[in-house]
């Protein structure tokens, strides 16, 4: 998952180049970000880069359905892309639970990506870590049963995205040591220098296994469009980026 | 041979001793439905049945949620050391469900008290 979550914001500036973009998912990732940060924007993006050309369905699961689609990052919506995006809208840990343990007995073809947003909400009900790890592990054999499904050495991509709170009470903080333990590539959108009418986000992907660390910038403009740029330090090219006063290294 | 034993007791300590005795009894059943998903049921010392999920580490019993997932001093649970090691030797025994019931089987697990 953590290819298709590059492809998505490595297409925002000019560092996206085609030979990056190869169709494999990469490992299961975890979003981690504050409220607002722009996940479920990123999941969406993430949702209609898998639906392209050639691509199985995608398979986006979220407590209750957008108000408004969220805004593209840059790309106009397709509605072909959009078809195929199944969303469904599991309204408690129970249900989730439910449609994770029956994915095999769906009719149809198996999703090339399984999107999960707002997972906080559904560990909320249930703070048990054993249920908390059997959630997380059963959305992994679910990815990895699609992927069976899938064959041919395909695979079908997991991203799920956790909402982290300011002040980490060690409830929060145990859930997440857990869940990062199933997610070997992890995507932080950290608040960076916000600007006025707009608000800046520095997106930081571990991609897990060998690959090297990526940072983008990413804001919203006030029309709610997702802009996204290289890190500057990175990048090559400072003026691409805003906020460059802030460059500097965590 | 004797060293992989050694080599495995080094590395697990008495969760080896207790795994392989698990295989010894072929507990450890591989339950697969028509749809291709599979799940473990590994049937524990103490007469209860644990699951395993076949496709990443996990699995139900207290030992797990405790020493692997929240104290981190075990890396896997003799149960899980046993799926793996029966894995390598070929000697799960195997049993066909229909599509209902390995749901069932995967949502019974959730129920199941720690």
């Amino acid at each position: 998952m953590a290819e298709t979550l590059k492809r998505v914001l490595s297409r925002g500036g000019a560092a996206w180049s085609r030979e990056e973009n190869n169709p494999a998912a990469g490992p299961p990732l975890l979003l981690l970000g504050a409220p607002g940060s722009g996940k479920t924007t990123l999941l969406f993006a993430a949702a209609l880069e898998a639906a392209g050309e050639g691509q199985g369905p995608v398979l986006f699961l979220t407590r209750r359905p957008f108000q408004s689609l969220p805004r593209g990052t840059g790309t106009a919506l397709d509605p072909m892309r959009l078809q195929k995006i199944r969303f469904q809208y599991p309204p408690s840990t129970r249900e989730l639970f439910w449609l994770l343990s029956s994915a095999h007995e769906a009719p149809g073809p198996a999703p090339s990506l399984l999107l999960l947003d707002g997972l906080e909400e559904y560990l909320a009900e249930d703070p048990e870590p054993q249920k908390a790890a059997y959630l997380t592990a059963l959305l992994l054999d679910t990815a990895a049963h699609f992927s069976h499904r899938l064959g041919l050495g395909r695979d079908c991509g997991l991203m799920v995205a956790l909402q982290t709170q300011e002040e980490a009470d060690s409830g929060d903080f145990l859930h997440l040591a857990l869940l990062q333990r199933y997610f070997p590539a992890q995507c932080w959108l950290q608040p960076d220098a916000p600007g006025p009418g707009e608000h800046g986000l520095r997106a930081c992907l571990e991609p897990g296994g060998l690959g090297p660390r990526t940072e983008w910038w990413v804001t919203f403009r006030s029309d709610g469009e997702m802009m996204i740029a290289p890190w500057p330090t990175q990048a090559g090219d400072p003026s691409s980026g805003k906020g460059s006063s802030s460059a500097g290294q965590p | 041979p004797d060293e992989y034993l050694l080599s495995l007791k080094f590395l697990f300590g008495s969760s080896a001793t207790q795994a392989l005795d698990l295989v010894d009894r072929q507990s450890i059943t591989l339950i697969s439905s028509p749809s291709g998903r599979r799940v473990y049921q590994v049937l524990g010392s103490s007469g209860k049945t644990y699951t395993c999920l076949a496709s990443c580490h996990y699995c139900s019993c207290p030992a797990f949620a405790f020493s692997v997932l929240r104290k981190s001093d075990s890396i896997l649970c003799k149960h899980l050391l046993a799926v793996y090691l029966s894995q390598v030797m070929r000697t799960c025994q195997q049993l066909s469900v229909s599509d209902k019931q390995l749901t069932d089987i995967l949502l019974m697990e959730k129920k199941q008290e720690p």
